[in-house]
Parts: C-alpha cells; structure tokens; sequence
C-alpha cells in the first residue's frame, strides 16, 4: 500500500476507534451517540452558515497543528502552542485595541504582533533546550501556565474594557479582518491561515532549511554529518512554531465577531494550543494534512455545540474523543492490529 | 565415532514480518561433545538458526528435538532451562553493572522483596572460573573492561546457568590473534569436560582449525557439510559462495604523488574521557591507499571522527592539501575536498525516512548547483542528479521517491558511495565499507576506490577485514590502542605478523613468505 | 553554575521569598502545612514515575491521572461514605490508566509521550463531561465534609496521613530499586533490556508492573486533591501538578528520596503562593497573578539549573523488540 494511503487508514481507523469509545462513554450515561452524532455532523454542516462556521472554528486550529508539526518535523516536542497563543492574542489586543493606525497599516501591525508574540514566547523553550538540554515538554508546560498568569493579568490590568472587565478592549475597526458573511464568524484571517500553512509547506520542502529540518527530525547522527548546524534548525523550529500559535491566538481577537477581544478568563483561546495537537496527528504532521483535520475538528467543536444543545451531551466530550484519537494515534500501524490478526 | 544426539533441528523455517525469508527448511544436529562450525557469509541465516535455537527468535515452521524431546521455545529463559545458551555478537551485559552483577541478574535466588544472593554467587563464580580457566574482574563495570574481557563474563554468565549445550556467535570478530588462542583452548577444554559446542563464523582458517564438523549455510539453506579433516578452505568457500571467491583487484603502476593528508602527533579522547588516539603521525599521498588495519575498538572511529568534523580533537594537527582542518565542520571539509563514507551507513550515511532523492542531496544540499535564490531547492536539478547517481552506480530501486529503507544494503551502500565518490573528492575516507554487502556489492566498491586511487586520487582506507585491506591498500598500517604498531607497504609483512601486530606485539625482524602481493 | 551549587541557590532564594514575605506580615507555620498538603500529591506521582522510568517506560499522561482519578476518588468516597475508600478508588483509576498506557507502550509500540499526551488531553475533556454525568452540575461539585480525610493535628500544623503515607512510599521506593532484587531487575530492564531478556527476565512484565504501579501511586494523589486537601472538585483541579510531577522526576535524576525533596521544593512554593492568598495585608500588596507563577517559575528554574547532571537509563521511552 503506497505511503499515503497508509497514512489515511491510519488516521481513518483512530478517528474511528476515538468515535467508537466516545459513544460507548454516552451510553454509559444514557445518552444516546446516534442522536449525538447525528446532532453533531448536522451542526457542523447542515447549512451554508454552519459550514463557514465550521471553517471559522478551523482556523485556528490549522495553526497550533502547525505549531506541533514543525515542531515534531524537526525531532521536537513543541507543546507550549497554548502558551504561544496566549501572548500572541495579548499582543493583538495590544495593538488593535490601544494604538491608532491608518486602516491597511492596522491590519498589517495587528497581525505581525500576533505572531511577534507567539514567536519571542517560544524562544525561552528553544534556548532553554539548546543551552541547557531541558526537554521541551517540561519546559513549554510550565511555559504555558507562567504565560496564562501574566496574559490574565497585562489583559486585566491594563487593558480591559473601561466597564466591563471581562474583556480586553475591542480592537479598533481598522483592525478588524473583513468579515465573509454576515451569518458566520469567518473572517478573512483565514486565508492568512491558509497562506501561512502553504508558506511553511514550501518551506519545508522547498528550501534547504526546511530540508535541513526534516533532516535533524529524521535522523539527527546524518544531520551532523551533513554539516548541519542543528542548533539553529530548532530555533527556527520553534520561531516558526510560535508564529503559527501567536497567528491562532492574534485571529480570535482581530479576526472573530463579535468580541473583537480577549476575555478575561482567555475564555476564546484557551485549549487552542492542545487540541492543535490533535489536530497535527490526525494531519499526519504535515501542513496540508493539517490543514484538512482541523476542519475536522472543528466541525467537532461547532457541531459539538449543536450536540450540547440538541442531544444534551456536553460538548467537551468532543475533548475527551480528540485526546482518544491521539492515544490511538500514538501506536504505529494501529489498523494492523485491529482490521488484521497476523 | 557415533556420538549420542543432543539436539535435532527439522525443517527449521523463518518468515519474517516483513517478508524476508531467513531460512528454508534447515536441518542441523548437535552431536555429544562435539564442536560445530556454522560457516557462511553475512545473511545466511547462521545467527537466526541459533536464535532460534536458544528461544530469542520463534521458527515459522519446523521443529527441535533436545535429547530426543520436542520442545517450543517461548524465551530465552526456556532455552536456558534445557541447558542451551547463547553468547550474541552484540553482548547482552548492562554496561553499568559489574560482571558479577550482570551474572546474577536473572538468578539472584531469593524473592523479589529480598536483597540479591550476591556472597553465594561469588562463590559459585570463583568455583567457576577455577574449573574453566577464564578469569574476570568481578566488580568493575563492565562497559570500563576490555571487549574480550567482557566476553568472558558472557562466556560465564551462560555457563553459570548450567549449559552443556554452549553457542557462540562471532565470537572472534573483536579479540586479538593471542586472546584466539585462548578462547580455543578453553573451547577444547570445554567439550572434554562433556559440552557440545556450535561455532558461528565467516572466517574459513578458524573454522577448520576448532570444529569437528562444518555446516555451510547460504541464503537460508544447507549447501554442505563436511568434518573438518575432509574439508579445504576452498571446498568451504565454494558452498559458501558459491563460486570461487578471490577476486583480485588489479590496478595501475604508479608512484604516489604528494601528500593530501597529513596528520601530525593527534590526540583524541574517547567519549569515556580516555584516550583514545594517541600521538597518532602519518601522510596519505595522491594517488594511493592507504590502510589502516585492526580490530575494532583501538581508536579507529575516533580517528576518523576527528579528521572528518564529527568529533573534536584533543591535540595535535591536520592539514588538508597543506592547510589546518582541525576544527572545521564536515561541509567546510567537503569543500576543501574530502569525501567520508561513514562505518555505519544508517547512522551516518542516510536519513532512511527520506527518499532516494532526498539521500542523494544530503552533505551537498548547500551548494549553489543545488540550491536557487531564497534558499529554494532545485529540485529538477535534484532529480537528475539522483538518477545519473542511479544509472551510474547501478543502484537497484523502483524509484527515486521511494523511502531509503526500502533498499536491500548493498544498495543503499551504493547509494552512500555513489554521492560521496561523485563529489570528486580528493580524498576518501572510507570505513568499513563493504560491511554486511553481498558479494557483488562488495566487490564493485572495493573497484572504485581502486579506480579512484589510480585516477590520482587519495583513499584512507580503515576496516577490520584484514582481506579488504591486504587487497585494496600500497600501505597499511595496524592501529592498536590508539597507537600505529607499524606501517608499510603490503609485501612487507607476513599474515600472521600483522595478526601480531594487531593483538600489540611489534614482530622482531620477522620476514617469513611475503604477504600475497598486490597486482602492479 | 554546577548542579549542586545552582539547586542550592534555589533553595537560597526561596528562603529569601519566604523571609520577605513574612516580614510583610505572613505566618510561616500556615506556609508550612500548605507546603506539605501541596508536596503531598506531586511526591506520591513523582516516586511512582521515578520507579517506571527506571525500567525504560515514560508516563507523562500524569496530569490527565490526577483528573481523572479525582473524579472517580470522590464518587467511591460519596458511594462508600469514606475518604479514605475514596483514595482506593483513585488509586485502582490510576492503575488501570498505567497498566492500559503501559500495555500500549509495550505490547502496540506506542509512541509513549504521545499516548500520555493522548490521555492527558482526553482527561480534560472526560471530567466536564463526568461531572455532568454523575453529578448533573457543571463545572464544580461539592461533597460533604465528613468525607474528606481528616487530617492530624500535632501542635504547630496540621498533617495528612496521606503526606506521611508519601514519605513512606518514597523511603520504601529507594529501598526496593537498591537493595531488593526487584529493584536490581528494575534497573536492569531500563538499562539495558536485552541483557535483561537473555537473564530469562520478562521485560514486558516488569515494565507492566511499574506502569501500573506508577499510575496506583498517581492515582492516590489525583484523589488526595480534592478529599485530602481541597474539599470540593473542580473542573481544573490539577493546575498542571502532573507537569511539575515530572520536573520533580527530572530533578530528582529518578531518585525517590530526591523526587520527595524537590517535590517538597515545589510544594513550598506553593504554600507560599496559597499563603499570600489568603493572608490580609499582604494579599493587597502582592498580585496574586505573580504568586501563582510561584510554582511554574520554580520549576522551570530548578529543572534548568539541575539537568546537565543528570543521567537517565539508556532505554527511557523506548519499546523494546527482541526479534
């Protein structure tokens, strides 16, 4: 079987077996997973709103997935995205909400600071790896509790709304992507997403410096001896990474009606980060891949909305099904032991 | 003289998962104090038959009989029990332990929740090692002894469990010519005490000087067997090839030119801190190899890792066409035309994820040939330059995008090869590399580092095949602890002074029959 | 900076936060009893995590242990009526979560930082949803008070039995992996797993065996959050505890008796963090955002300045094949 096929049969058969147990969770409480589901895919996608709401939900996912899958690209474990996303949208609500600028420039700003600030929190993880050898699971974990603290306190502190104070600032107008259509919350951030994952596509596989990343993730002895200078490669691993996941977190404020802002509890950006690492798995870490699960997912997360409300399955049961698809995902040839018994 | 039966293998099959065929259908008897040889070339089956033998592999079909009972294998440790152990190629000892330690583990004759046994087994292990003539320190750990001491302590572990059924894998690829002759000796003394005894080798000389008996195995199967007495080392080296082996490399007459390479009192530590080349002085010159003989583990890789980057110095000098190259990293030294064909090509040599393509451009993906504006990847140049890489070499593959693991070795040896030869070094450094290649494969590389030699070109040559090294070098030199023992053109040592040589002791003035001399 | 001398001055300039922060008017005794209940849970998982590394297998489903077995703890406390049955329940959850992580690891081959990661992420998503499920209230359950294990009450703090239970665990933890066979064999397998296998020992068992021990052990703590020191359960009970259990392992060089140290470290830090909270006059004057990083700071320093020294058995994280 050709190596792509492979791959989606794979993914197919985790995706499956995280459906099967999260149905047999429901029964187990009485409810009922034909209703859920059904709830659930007509949610996502029963109506033209519905599916640019999905792709809405989407978008930002695309982006941690990329966060993870540079990161294992290069033989890392980059899971700080949550971290990443935080200071990314703190940096947006910053910028569009505190400064003035000409409409174009706005918009410009707003989103280099989003991924400015992703990229400089993804720095102390990369430094700490390359200088100390601290393993980057410790090290982006605590680096993204450190970031929820300091987010929740620059968001409240100094830029909350005068009178409500569970929110920053909206951003200014100028600072807000074009809104697609009036029924959805997709705005035109997503094809910077899309740009985004189809530059790092290039990169990847195009330069001699992604090539030189996939290098070090494949075989980091043949890497040496190529001459590769493998400190620099996870630098830029994570640079990169954190780019990524300070865009996913810049395009809940700039780029998602109606709040325009960061909640005070990080309400509209928590949990990003983790489930982009679901997201990048199912996606085969590459950034196409990721690209088609995250509108898997969420269709998930928008259809598990629908699911709550309709079927009375809560919908961060959809969490639990992501984080069974990974398990599943973690064994090589999953669908070998299941379908075949050799 | 009729022995009593010990073991009795029928129509021993193996299938592996992923397709390969190990064996088909072997038979194979272990008599009663009886030495066997199991003689054949890399991948013929030898290690898995006994593998198999001692419960560390299942067989797919087949079955085996010790003293006259079936019996199925489900570990290692049932083996044991019916007295069959094996000593691997590869040790099985925690490095970190010491060898009493490592003998313990696994019999430590109390309960989980109490302290090891370790006063009795001490006991039992000096009674041991009295009765058997092989004495090891008992409380260093062994990653800090040397590779035939670490040997014995396998040697004891396995016969501390009661083994009269001993197998032995290789068990010469690492020890000196004098450390040989004592592992034959206490082999002897073995099988008079009431063992029997398989010997695993490729080395034709020491198969008929040890076993009673040889069977040849090739590509899985039985092609013949013959006790030693009856057998020559060319009737071996048939059944276990196939064709008469021998291939003489012939070359051109030339006189070396200048010095490309030149090495001057180096120093290098190991990564345990010792030393691991010491005051290490020579030149390779254009237009010849020069080889470095020696058992593995004398400083060798840490040679080669110091002059081609991979690892830094700790004192001394290298120039490169007369310019200091110590510290550079291995591209800048590509540059400057140096060339390494690593000893270990899946660690080295080739990002087995990649493809056929992708292999290709690895070391050279930063030149501008390769590489556009923007640090864009030509890739049609890529592809190209993969399939010339292909054609010329003769590399055997469906495909230019297929994962490298897909290759058989010998191709994926070609591969590393064919890039690094392309790259019109100057000079070559190559290591071990027709290690674990078929015939053919092997043969076609030892062609082209002699072409290179005589296209004026400079090979350092390092293996611890003392035939590659005789046939394709004009000078050799037999490293032994970090130190040159000596250095000469080939005619000038006999085979077995070099053995000498290799195990330490510098041959006074010994001039017996010249080595088989090279084709001028 | 050497390792010892970077951990001492750690530990220097905690002392110097405590100092400063009790000159602002903080009692150091309630500092201390809030260190101890939060050291509590991070040394039980640390201990249980040293020992499965030792054999080769890596657990950092930790975090989603703690969860879950809360939810579970709280339930067989409610259903049996006792605190105490609670932590059993817990401790079964987090066995059955190690020994199914464990078997994935040994028998499917798994990726073990991604299945861990796996678990931790489903953990998230299952404790919502089970506090619906069986308590049909979002977010938040409270039980009653009689449930929770009482604590003893000696004259200056008050002390779990489940920290001195902790203790317990991790001087007998040291003593088995030094002196017992098991322990020997433990580190034989992390070591080196083919010499093990060739010794007749059963690598796979003994790695099944740490796993689930591991998770027993994490499992007990995940219960002690909410019915040993908590009182209520909430959705995000964890905070990350099972994130600093492993910088603990980490820092300990998978040592007990130092897992138990560090986890005391951290645990300090916390006490700090929970004592500024709660005490008039300082709470105004220092932003409880920063005091919250207390701990997460802590660890990131400690795991930075500790780790060159360390050395980790050559196997950690890698399924063992024998063909």
């Amino acid at each position: 079987m050709p190596r792509f096929a492979r791959s989606i049969v794979d993914s197919a058969t985790a995706l499956l077996v995280g459906l099967v147990c999260g149905g047999v969770l429901m029964r187990a409480f009485g409810y009922q997973p034909m209703a859920a589901y059904r709830a659930l895919v007509v949610g996502a996608f029963g109506s033209v709103p519905d599916l640019l709401e999905t792709l809405a939900f989407a978008t930002p996912l695309a982006l941690t997935a990329l966060t993870f899958s540079v990161g294992v690209r290069a033989g890392l474990f980059n899971i700080g995205a949550e971290g990443q996303v935080y200071v990314g949208a703190l940096g947006a609500a910053f910028v569009g909400g505190s400064v003035l600028l000409p409409p174009g420039a706005h918009l410009v700003a707003v989103t280099c600071a989003a991924m400015a600030c992703g990229a400089a929190w993804a720095l102390l993880p990369a430094l700490l790896r390359i200088w100390r050898g601290v393993h980057e699971v410790i090290s982006t974990i605590m680096a993204n509790w450190i970031a929820f603290f300091l987010t929740t306190y620059v968001a409240v502190t100094f830029l909350g709304e005068p009178g409500r104070a569970e929110r920053t600032r909206p951003v200014w107008p100028t600072a807000r992507f074009p809104v697609l259509t009036e029924d959805a919350s997709l705005t035109a951030v997503a094809f910077v997403a899309l740009g985004l994952c189809l530059l790092v596509y290039t990169y990847l596989w195009g330069t001699r410096a992604g090539y030189e990343l996939r290098l070090v993730g494949s075989n980091p002895d043949a890497a040496r001896y190529a001459g590769v200078r493998t400190r620099r490669v996870v630098v830029a691993s994570f640079l990169l990474g954190g780019m990524s996941a300070g865009l996913a977190g810049g395009s809940q404020v700039f780029g998602r009606p109606p709040a325009w802002s960061l909640y005070a509890t990080l309400g509209n950006v928590a949990t990003l980060g983790f489930d982009g690492i679901g997201v990048a798995l199912v996606g085969r870490n590459h950034p196409l891949g990721g690209l088609l699960s995250a509108i898997l997912f969420g269709a998930l997360q928008h259809g598990g909305r629908y699911m709550e409300y309709q079927a009375g399955v809560v919908s961060e049961l959809v969490r639990a099904i992501t984080g069974l698809v990974v398990v599943a995902l973690a064994v090589p040839e999953l669908w070998r032991l299941i379908w075949r018994r050799r | 003289m009729t022995r009593t039966l010990r073991v009795e293998m029928r129509a021993i099959h193996k299938v592996y998962a992923d397709g390969t065929i190990a064996l088909r259908g072997v038979d194979f008897r272990i008599g009663q104090q009886e030495i066997v040889g199991l003689l054949g070339e890399n991948g013929a089956g030898k290690s898995t038959l006994m593998k198999i033998l001692s419960g560390f592999v299942r067989p797919t079909r087949g079955e085996i009989l010790v003293d006259g009972v079936p019996r199925r294998f489900g570990s290692p440790a049932d083996a044991l029990r019916v007295g069959i152990g094996m000593v691997h190629q590869t040790f099985t000892l925690v490095p970190v332990y010491s060898a009493l330690e490592n003998i313990l583990l696994g019999q430590e004759a109390t309960g989980p929740l109490r302290p090891p046994q370790w006063r009795g087994m001490r006991r039992r292990i000096e009674q041991l090692m009295e009765e058997t003539g092989l004495t090891v320190p008992l409380d260093a750990p062994v990653e800090t002894l040397p590779v035939g001491v670490q040997q014995r302590v396998e040697i004891l572990k396995v016969l501390s469990r009661g083994t009269s059924i001993l197998i032995l894998d290789e068990p010469t690829s690492a020890l000196t010519p004098r450390e040989v002759t004592d592992l034959f000796a206490f082999l002897r003394g073995l099988k008079a005490r009431g063992s029997a005894i398989v010997f695993i080798t490729h080395k034709l000389r020491e198969v008929l000087e040890i076993a009673d008996r040889v069977v040849v195995l090739r590509a899985g199967q039985v092609t013949g067997e013959r006790s030693s007495a009856d057998a020559t080392p060319e009737m071996l080296a048939e059944m276990m090839v196939g064709r008469a082996v021998v291939p003489r490399i012939s070359r051109l007459f030339r006189t070396p030119g200048r010095p490309v390479l030149e090495v001057r009192s180096l120093g290098v530590l190991s990564d345990r801190g010792t030393l691991a080349v010491r005051d290490l002085s020579f030149e390779v010159r254009e237009g010849e190899v020069f080889g470095i003989a020696g058992v593995e583990g004398n400083g060798q890789s840490e040679l080669v890792q110091a002059l081609t980057g991979l690892r830094p110095a700790a004192s001394g000098e290298v120039l490169l066409h007369g310019a200091p190259v110590l510290f550079l990293s291995p591209l800048e030294l590509y540059r400057r035309g140096m060339s390494h064909i690593p000893e270990d090509r899946t660690r080295f040599g080739l990002a087995l994820e990649f493809d056929v393509a992708e292999n290709s451009l690895l070391g050279r993906q930063a030149e501008p040939a390769f590489v556009g504006p923007l640090g864009r990847l030509r890739w049609d140049r890529v592809l190209r330059y993969a399939a010339e890489l292909v054609d010329r070499f003769q590399i055997h593959t469906p495909g230019l995008r297929v994962p490298v693991r897909s290759l058989s070795g010998g191709n994926q040896q070609r591969l590393v090869v064919g890039r690094e030869l392309s790259k019109r070094p100057t000079l070559v450094v190559a290591v071990h590399p027709t290690r674990g290649l078929d015939v053919a494969s092997t043969a076609y590389i030892r062609e082209l580092l002699v072409r290179m030699r005589d296209e004026g070109g400079a090979v350092l040559l390092v293996s611890a095949d003392l035939d590659e090294v005789l046939e394709l070098s004009d000078r050799i030199a037999v490293m032994y602890e970090g130190r040159f023992v000596g250095v000469g053109t080939t005619e000038r040592w006999s085979r077995e002074a070099i053995g000498m040589m290799m195990g330490g002791i510098v041959p006074h003035g010994v001039q017996d029959a010249a080595v088989r001399p090279v084709h001028r | 900076m050497t390792g010892r001398g970077g951990t001492l001055a750690v530990y220097v300039l905690l002392a110097a936060v405590a100092f400063a922060l009790w000159r602002l008017g903080l009692a150091l005794w309630s500092v201390l009893e809030a260190g101890l209940l939060a050291m509590t849970p991070l040394a039980l998982a640390a201990v249980g995590e040293c020992l499965n590394e030792k054999a080769g297998v890596v657990n950092i489903g930790l975090e989603g242990i703690f969860l879950l077995s809360a939810v579970t703890g709280v339930w067989t406390a409610e259903a049996f009526g006792s605190g105490a049955v609670g932590l059993v329940g817990g401790a079964l959850t987090g066995a059955l979560l190690g020994l199914g992580l464990g078997a994935l690891s040994v028998y499917g081959r798994a990726d073990q930082v991604i299945a861990g990661m796996g678990l931790n992420i489903a953990a998230l998503g299952l404790v919502p949803f089970l506090l619906i499920g069986l308590w049909a209230f979002p977010g938040i359950h409270l039980f009653a008070p009689e449930l929770t294990v009482p604590r003893l009450h000696t004259p200056l703090v008050q002390i779990s039995p489940v920290t001195i239970l902790a203790v317990l665990v991790a001087l007998g933890a040291h003593l088995v992996l030094h002196r017992t066979v098991l322990g020997f064999r433990i580190r034989a397998v992390g070591e080196a797993p083919e010499a093990a296998d060739a010794s007749g020992i059963r690598v796979e068992r003994l790695r099944l065996f740490t796993s689930t021990l591991g998770g027993a052990l994490a499992g007990v703590a995940g219960a002690f959050l909410p019915l040993g020191w908590f009182g209520g359960l909430v959705k995000e009970i964890s905070a990350g505890r099972g994130f600093i259990a492993l910088g603990c392992v980490v820092f300990a060089g998978l040592e007990p008796l130092l897992a138990l140290g560090a986890a005391f470290l951290f645990g300090f830090a916390e006490g700090v963090a929970f004592a500024v909270a709660i005490t008039p006059g300082v709470k105004e004057r220092v932003p409880f955002y920063f005091v919250n990083m207390l701990p997460y700071v802590t660890t990131l320093l400690v795991v930075t300045v500790a780790i060159g020294q360390r050395r980790f058995p050559r196997t950690v994280g890698r399924p063992y094949a024998r063909e």
